[in-house]
């Protein structure tokens, strides 16, 4: 029915190195999440493809007790998408319900809705061409 | 989708039809000019609402209604108010269907609405107020229904990231406390404030519960325990509540088979899984889509142990179909009984329902019929119907999963007309039904079970339910005798406005 939970494998891959280039861009991403507990997991994806695989171009784990602000930067310019889930009890997992329903927060970039599954890639993306920045809910 | 009539298609009959009907209101209106009162300028505008339209005259039971309903007086108009009838009848169901960008298809799929008959001193107070959804905040954002449901289809604008982003909170109540929660079936309760109906969120259990399926007709312990079943392919959750409506446990049951159950029922003992041959096929969207009707599998009817949910046995039957059980018993031997308002077929799930939606056409099928299914020690399984049409099969509340003996149930429905007109209560010793029928001018909503205060006896009972009266186009509210259902409403008040009918509600004493 609704197949999300594979997202939190993908957020939780590290950063693959990506060579840097002086007039690279900077993606900031402040999440608004509904508790202060554990983390906002972050991935982001560079291309359709890695965000359907969930290979992310960059991944980052922020504490949301604080100021919850995800920056990537040194990116090429091009399209990127963001899935995101807020692992509020700490455990490292997106947690689901027995019937595979997340149960923790989720988000992706433009705060695209999900609509029985993950936001699509279409509805996702946003081109980086200079310093982007995207406010996110996560409840 | 609803489709206007087309004027550029002309249908002879239809044509002429409309043209008598609204001659027929032109000259009623010119009589009724030197008596307009309120209430006939009300019931002429819901006539011609009707017929400018072409709807049949039962659509009000499946009409709109654009916004909360603030409380207001029903005026008695028969009886008087028995003494000791006090507190609130709470009444879930669908209210809104149809929007610019988009309408629901499928009477299950409107927007709940939440009704509050309350009942104070011989004063009646009447009150509605829309759950306030993701899904109707959403829908009322676009100005459209985009979200998929158990019979409409939805598009992509729907955002559907869980359950409860679909979850239409119109089916029932169950009370907590000063909340009373609206259920749906494929998500979690929604919590209102029972004192003035504003939505408070969605209930979580526990946590790591969040957004399971809470089905929308629990079964109650006399010690105030409540069970439930969630269901998810052919697994369910059997939820067991405290009497507080805390968790008491969670637990994931297998089952033989996947299909479609509105309702499961319990004796102080059981569970008891009802499951039609209407069986998951694929994967589909509306939700009804998912399922095939396959009458050469028969029913099984799984019987849990309450005290331990591993221990069960199974149960066959000839096919039938069904949404609704009443409450099971067992007696000294473990014979166990129920009642269900047993069908042929799903052809009101999937077309009749719509039709409803549509306020015109004819809903195909037969209408239910009250019957009783007795699961043996030996193993045997037997139902016997009582030949009376019958919907929304409820009993006394001080009996729940206890011997009983009367099901009180609407009456009336037939083929060719859909919906309700009655009242009645069947009597499984004696096979009598008693019961009392409005005509057809009257959509008669679901009975709750009131006890008199201070006795004890099953029959000791009002029955309390609204209907609509459709010559007035207006709700009323009606008190029967339990005991004397054919002698009609011994008090009936009536309300300014029509709501559209309910599904389910509650009787909470005061």
């Amino acid at each position: 029915m609704i197949r999300i939970a594979t997202l939190a494998a993908a957020a939780l891959l590290a950063l693959t190195a990506v060579p840097a280039q002086a007039e690279d861009a900077t993606v900031t991403l402040t999440f608004e999440t509904g508790a202060r507990t554990g983390k906002v997991m972050v991935a982001l994806f560079n291309s359709e493809a890695s965000y359907q695989s969930n290979q992310p171009v960059a991944a980052q784990q922020i504490d949301a007790s604080g100021a919850v602000v995800a920056v990537f930067g040194d990116l090429p310019a091009g399209d990127y998408a963001m899935k995101a889930f807020h692992d509020v009890n700490g455990d490292g997992q997106m947690n689901t319900n027995p019937f595979g329903i997340p149960s923790e927060p989720y988000a992706f970039s433009n705060n695209a809705p999900a609509n029985m599954g993950p936001a699509s890639w279409s509805r996702a993306r946003f081109t980086v061409s200079g310093d982007t920045a995207q406010t996110i809910s996560i409840r | 989708m609803l489709e206007p009539p087309n004027p550029l298609t002309p249908n002879f009959e239809e044509t002429v039809m409309l043209a008598s009907r609204r001659n027929f209101l032109m000259g009623a209106a010119a009589l009724s000019a030197a008596v307009a009162t309120p209430e006939t300028v009300r019931a002429m505008a819901a006539m011609q609402a009707s017929a400018a339209h072409n709807l049949a005259d039962w659509a009000l039971a499946t009409a709109d209604l654009e916004g909360d309903i603030a409380p207001r007086a029903m005026r008695l108009v028969r009886g008087r108010a028995p003494a000791g009838l006090q507190g609130a009848l709470f009444r879930n169901g669908p209210a809104k269907f149809r929007r610019p960008g988009g309408s629901a298809t499928h009477w299950f799929d409107g927007d709940g609405l939440m009704r509050a008959f309350r009942v104070r001193d011989g004063q009646v107070t009447l009150e509605a107020r829309f759950a306030d959804t993701p899904k109707r905040r959403w829908e009322s954002e676009i100005d459209a229904v985009v979200t998929p449901g158990f019979g409409t289809p939805g598009d992509d604008r729907a955002r559907v990231g869980s359950p409860d982003d679909a979850n239409a909170a119109n089916t029932a109540i169950m009370m907590a406390g000063d909340e009373v929660w609206a259920l749906w079936e494929a998500g979690s309760p929604l919590a209102m404030n029972a004192s003035d109906l504003s939505t408070k969120g969605f209930v979580t259990l526990r946590d790591d519960l969040k957004g399971m399926p809470f089905q929308a007709h629990p079964r109650y312990d006399p010690d105030g325990t409540v069970w439930n079943i969630g269901l998810w392919g052919d697994r369910m959750v059997v939820w067991r509540l405290n009497a507080d409506r805390s968790l008491h446990t969670a637990q994931i049951v297998e089952l033989p088979r996947a299909c479609y159950m509105h309702d499961f029922t319990a004796t102080a003992r059981h569970l008891v899984i009802v499951m039609q041959p209407w069986v998951f096929d694929h994967d589909a969207m509306p939700f009804a889509a998912r399922f095939a009707w396959k009458p050469e599998l028969g029913a099984q009817i799984m019987v849990i142990d309450k005290a331990d949910l591993t221990n069960s046995r199974i149960f066959e039957l000839p096919a039938f179909s069904y949404f609704h059980l009443g409450d099971a018993w067992e007696d000294g031997s473990g014979t166990i009984r129920f009642d269900v308002a047993a069908g042929k077929d799903v052809q009101f799930a999937l077309e009749g329902a719509r039709v409803l939606v549509e306020g015109r056409g004819t809903v195909p099928g037969e209408p239910a019929q009250l019957s009783l299914v007795t699961l043996h020690t030996d193993g045997r399984a037997e139902m016997t119907s009582s030949g009376v049409t019958a919907e929304f099969p409820r009993s006394d509340p001080r009996r729940a999963g206890l011997a009983r003996r009367y099901t009180a149930h609407v009456a009336g429905e037939r083929s060719g007309r859909p919906l309700p007109t009655g009242l009645a209560v069947h009597d499984w010793e004696t096979g009598r039904s008693d019961g009392f029928d409005f005509g057809d001018g009257v959509i008669m909503e679901e009975a709750v079970w009131v006890p008199k205060p201070g006795r004890s006896g099953e029959a000791d009972a009002w029955l309390v339910a609204p209907a609509i009266n459709l010559r007035r186009g207006v709700t009323e509210l009606h008190a029967f005798d339990a005991a004397r259902v054919s002698d009609g409403p011994i008090s009936s008040w009536r309300a300014d406005i029509a709501l559209p009918a309910g599904f389910h509600g509650l009787w909470n004493g005061a």
